[in-house]
């Protein structure tokens, strides 16, 4: 459990960390909180040749708003965004997945963006991206894009970034007082993975759902929206018969597995329950009782 | 109950007349071990020390057709790289312990040549200036395997068609026995009903939060070696080094005996001494199983007396030291076949090695449990009377029997434990061992611990069937203490610590049955299900003078303790212990008994562990709930004999009788005239002066210790709350009790902190730890991510009584480091069938496994 031998990189700003990427490419892994590249490289079922440790660009420190987007750079670390006021208030669907991530020691060094870049289909920051809608910023030596979280998530680990791209931050879109969302999950014991687990958030008008997002987390290759559900719901009053009957559609559609932790049965019952009971607090939040 | 170590003296000054035993007094241990000052294994690094790092089979079962190591020995900062065939050459096989009738124990060396039998067996050992570069020289080992039919379960280690693990076994099933105590057939025949139901229990590991370890100093002139190594019997470890390392070939070892008048005469003696003293024991110890093995096995006569010879030189023990252990639960009490590896890597080049286990090699082979199939079937009448018990039991061994407690022990144990604390007038067991390519079986906390959660939920499926309360059938069928025969039907004597009526009786006393149905009403509302179960054993802790006798004629070195006392010349008090401590707090407690036994404060009192060389011979070591006991007992016996002495030189030094001596805070006085004391330095001060010892013991006392009185049972009944959401399968526990007896307690803090532990892992047993391996025999819960053992979130407050119960006896502490672990699975699965009204027949249950009982999802 010793990690193979690799070149370590500390480069001080974006620019010198991009030409490192640009010069390494497939050689190369970026290293933010290292909670998931480290045990990856110890474990040697990967194998770097190159390493570049991001910690030391102040560029990517930020949590920022701008017309009421909220905007984390990649430095900025689980526990700095949980208790973040500027979170709470801009995303807080972003401040109700954090107590989730792992434990605190984990949120202590792991960051938002790395998160979201290692593409784990059971973590929970890829989810909440897709729940709201949130847009990726990349860039290499040669330029920057944006590539909204919809595209981003292609497979179990594998992003739409490129080897020698560095996501640099995440821009949340603006929350309304309209809108209400939540974070739950079941996860085997308190800082697991979970075994199924949702992202979702609702926007209500005259108390009608207006739109609604819903981003399953543990049951596919990819975080997963299931738009079944959600056209169930849009256009309809919140109300337990209705959560019930998009939380049956939710178990109809979605096709997880099985593993040794929970069978493709219970991961349906589970998703199934979650969707009742984050529609409800969803609603709840503004003001709806359910 | 108040949590441990909240109250209690927070200063070590004893506080006349009162004394520390049975106070809650603070850990000694834990200021070193929380400010990281603790003295583990992976701790020490010697200068020059080479770092070792084995190559282990990625396959479950395959041949090793070749290996070639030459790119990983040509590897920069590499020293040295072993195959498996270079040190089996020079060491000696892994003989069988425990032998009975109808099993076979298979010889097997430290590493594996010829074939793999499981994930993570050792094929090559590399040693290097670093693990880092050993481990990269382990991937350019190549090693070409050809694939062979793993058996991964009970039912294909039953199948004989499959590939065998060990060429001269039968099949797959190593052991078939039975033994039966009482009219079997005629009390089943005579009885009302017959129920027979079949528990499954799944595989477990024991997990101490440091793993395995050792580091092997080799002294450059006289080449002697001194292990540093996490064992919870050292004394095992370096006599088992010493043999299994002495391996000249038989010629030359029989050459050089002869010649060696010394040791001919030595052996000699020897020989007549031991036969004059076990004659007895040798009549009754059992041919039959020496001979079973033999007809299976000739060549294991041949390594054992090469063993012998090895072991007349005592240049060819080495020194064992175990320092601080982080933790063990059973797992280090077995000789690891990296030990023995690594000790002859060290020896053969003359180099110092440290080989720390990580935690995935831990998980692969770092000891593992309880995988076991009971098909049980019990006599009763139809007014509940229990009249007999038949159980088929299968055990699943895994790859490597265990050494030197494999699972014949277990089945052993199960032998005389299964009927329990009831009144069962026949039993049988018809025991088998299955071999599979998985990682080795050790004992783990109460390593019979199944038998208990298979008969406790066999009670309630008896209950169920005859509608009757689960708590009035185990108190109708209790052995208790007014109609207590005078012994088991399977061998021990009874005596009134065997005590689980009391328990029983007082558990069920605290249990509301109003509050139950309204709380069952409430988790029904809230689509919960809530239900109770209880679970009551005994465990001879240390047990009858008997016990041991009736698990195995001629096992009684389980019975003693050795132990010693000093005072040194500048009046330090230095007590020996055989124990080697690896969680249990064996520091605080036998300071807190020596310390009343001398009058004097705790910090006056030196406890000494773990060092072979400072310590007297212990098979056991620490293990089998013995340290409260024997261990805390032959510190008490020393300390007073010790006290004698002192009080004897110190009444002449004062003008005194000794018989009105008395010792409060270190000062030694005529009782009642404190001011004209004398303190132990200045004793031990004046007999330094007159005999000429400047530095060393002044006063010495050695001693052995049997127990006392009828040894003492243990007792307990548990009683689990379950409260399970239907909707997800998530279970809580909202009140989960133990009414405990392990007599007069040393120290609550640290009882209550054994029964706790126990409890977790009865929790983690049932809810949370399976070590997985799939139909193919590959480990699935290979990291920490799968496999789960619970946290503290997991864990709720435990409620804990204590009854006490005395005997005639001086030291009657009881042990209690095992029980927690052996009453909670049963209390767990029985509460979670009354919870859903099915009557469960597995012991692990994860939220998935519970909805389906309940009927909420498909299998």
């Amino acid at each position: 459990m010793k990690n193979p031998p690799f070149n370590y990189h500390r480069p001080a700003t974006l620019t010198e960390a991009l030409d490192l990427l640009a010069a390494h490419g497939d050689d190369a892994k970026v290293l933010a909180g290292g909670q998931s590249l480290l045990p990856v490289m110890a474990l040697r079922l990967g194998r770097p040749d190159h390493v570049v440790d991001i910690a030391a660009i102040d560029e990517l420190k930020h949590i920022a708003t701008a017309s009421g987007a909220l905007s984390l750079g990649a430095m900025v670390r689980h526990a700095q965004a949980e208790t973040s006021p500027m979170v709470a208030e801009h995303a807080p669907v972003v401040a109700a997945a954090l107590p989730h991530v792992g434990h605190r020691a984990i949120r202590n060094r792991g960051t938002v963006v790395g998160s979201i870049a290692h593409a784990d289909a059971a973590a929970e920051m890829p989810a909440v991206c897709l729940t709201l809608g949130a847009t990726l910023h990349l860039a290499s030596a040669t330029g920057t894009r944006e590539i909204a979280a919809a595209d981003f998530f292609l497979g179990f680990f594998t992003t739409a970034a490129l080897p020698e791209e560095l996501v640099t931050s995440v821009t949340f879109p603006p929350w309304s007082a309209t809108s209400g969302g939540a974070v739950v999950e079941i996860s085997r014991r308190h800082g697991d993975y979970a075994m199924c687990g949702l992202a979702c958030a609702i926007d209500v008008a005259d108390g009608v759902i207006e739109s609604a997002a819903l981003s399953f987390f543990g049951v596919a290759s990819t975080p997963i929206r299931v738009a079944e559900a959600e056209a169930i719901v849009v256009g309809q009053r919140p109300s337990p018969a209705l959560f019930a009957q998009a939380a049956e559609v939710v178990a109809d559609v979605l096709s997880p597995d099985s593993d040794i932790h929970a069978t493709a049965n219970h991961r349906r019952q589970i998703a199934a329950v979650l969707t009742r009971r984050g529609l409800a607090q969803s609603a709840d939040q503004i003001g709806i009782p359910v | 109950m108040t949590p441990g170590y909240e109250t209690g003296p927070t200063s070590d000054r004893q506080t006349s007349g009162l004394g520390f035993v049975g106070q809650r007094v603070k850990r000694v241990e834990d200021e070193r071990f929380l400010i990281g000052k603790g003295n583990f294994v992976a701790d020490l690094t010697p200068d020059g020390v080479h770092h070792a790092a084995f190559l282990r089979s990625p396959f479950a079962h395959a041949r090793i057709l070749s290996i070639d190591v030459t790119a990983a020995a040509a590897l920069p900062g590499v020293t040295r790289v072993f195959t498996a065939a270079e040190l089996n050459a020079l060491t000696n096989p892994i003989p069988p312990f425990f032998m009975a009738d109808g099993v076979y124990t298979p010889l097997y060396s430290c590493m594996s040549e010829d074939k793999v039998r499981h994930m993570g067996d050792p094929v090559a050992l590399v040693l290097a200036e670093s693990r880092y570069v050993a481990e990269d020289a382990l991937e350019l080992i190549e090693v070409d395997y050809e694939d062979l039919q793993p058996t991964a379960t009970i039912d294909q280690g039953l199948d004989t068609s499959r590939e065998q693990l060990w060429e001269l076994a039968d099949g797959n099933v190593l052991a078939d026995t039975s033994f039966e105590f009482g009219d079997v057939d005629k009390t089943f025949a005579d009885a009302d009903r017959i129920i027979t139901r079949t528990f499954e229990c799944p595989r477990q590991t024991n997990q101490p939060m440091e793993t395995r370890g050792c580091i092997v100093l080799v002294d450059p002139d006289s080449g002697h070696l001194e292990l540093h190594n996490t064992s919870q019997a050292p004394h095992f470890l370096k006599w088992a080094i010493a043999a299994l390392l002495v391996n000249d070939g038989a010629v030359r070892n029989l050459s050089t005996f002869l010649r060696n008048k010394e040791r001919r005469k030595a052996f000699s003696s020897a020989s007549k001494e031991f036969l004059k003293t076990n004659i007895d024991k040798l009549k009754s110890s059992d041919p039959a199983g020496q001979k079973a093995q033999l007809s299976k096995d000739k060549s294991m006569l041949r390594h054992q007396a090469r063993m012998a010879m090895g072991l007349l030189a005592a240049e060819d023990y080495p020194t064992v030291k175990a320092g601080d252990i982080g933790g063990a639960f059973g797992s280090k009490g077995s000789v690891a076949r990296e030990d023995i590896a690594v000790a002859a890597a060290a020896k053969a080049t003359g180099l110092s090695v440290k080989w720390i286990e990580d935690r995935v090699e831990n998980l692969l082979d770092g000891g593992q449990a309880r995988e076991e199939r009971f098909t049980v079937s019990m006599a009763v009448d139809e007014d509940g009377t229990f009249r007999g018990l038949k159980v088929d039991a299968v055990l699943d061994q895994g790859a490597y029997p265990a050494f030197p407690i494999s699972g014949v022990a277990t089945l052993l144990f199960w032998k005389v434990y299964m009927p329990g604390p009831y009144d069962f007038g026949a039993f049988q067991l018809n025991g088998k061992i299955v071999a599979t390519n998985k990682g080795k079986v050790v004992p783990y906390r109460g390593p019979w611990a199944n038998e208990t959660f298979m008969r406790e939920r066999m009670i309630d499926v008896v209950a169920a069937e005859l509608g009757m309360d689960p708590g009035e059938l185990r108190a109708k069928n209790v052995l208790r203490e007014e109609t207590m025969p005078a012994a088991l039907l399977t061998g021990p004597t009874l005596d009134e610590t065997m005590s689980v009526a009391k328990t029983l009786d007082h558990a069920l006393s605290l249990i509301d049955n109003d509050q139950l149905a309204r709380d069952k009403a409430a988790a029904r509302e809230r689509g919960h299900r809530l239900g109770l179960g209880i679970a009551s054993y005994h465990e001879a802790a240390p047990g009858p003078p008997n016990f041991f006798e009736s698990i195995q004629p001629g096992s009684d070195m389980f019975l003693y303790e050795d132990g010693r006392a000093e005072i040194q010349a500048d009046g330090r008090i230095v007590m020996y212990t055989s124990q080697s401590p690896h969680g249990q707090s064996h520091q605080t407690t036998y300071k807190q008994v020596a310390a009343d036994e001398f009058g004097v404060s705790m910090d006056d009192v030196e406890i000494v562990w773990g060092d072979t060389d400072r310590t007297q011979f212990s098979f056991l070591g620490t293990g089998g709930s013995r340290g409260g006991p024997l261990g805390a007992g032959v510190m008490r016996v020393t300390a007073r004999e010790l006290r004698r002495q002192v009080a004897a030189v110190a009444a002449d030094m004062i003008e005194a009788s000794p018989d009105d001596i008395e010792i409060v805070d270190g000062n030694i006085h005529v009782a009642g005239v404190p001011s004209r004391g004398i303190g132990y330095r200045a004793v031990a001060a004046k007999v330094a002066r007159e005999t000429g010892i400047a530095d060393g013991p002044v006063f010495a006392e050695s001693m052995k210790y049997e127990g006392v009185g009828n040894g003492g049972w243990s007792t307990a009944t548990h009683v689990a709350w379950v409260d399970i959401d239907l909707e997800t399968g998530m279970v809580e526990i909202p009140r989960y009790l133990v009414v405990e007896d392990c007599g007069p307690i040393i120290n609550p803090g640290i009882v209550d902190g054994q029964v706790r532990g126990g409890v977790a892992q009865g929790i983690g047993a049932v809810f949370y730890e399976r070590h997985h391996y799939d139909d193919d025999a590959n480990l699935q819960s290979g990291t920490y991510m799968d496999y789960l053992i619970p946290t503290s979130m997991e864990i709720p407050d435990i409620e804990i009584e204590h009854l006490e119960t005395l005997t005639a006896g001086e030291n009657d502490a009881r042990g209690v480091g095992e029980g927690g672990m052996i009453g909670a699975p049963a209390a767990l699965t029985n509460a979670v069938s009354d919870a859903l009204g099915v009557q469960v027949l597995e012991q692990y249950l994860p939220p998935h496994r519970l909805l389906e009982l309940a009927g909420v999802i498909e299998r």
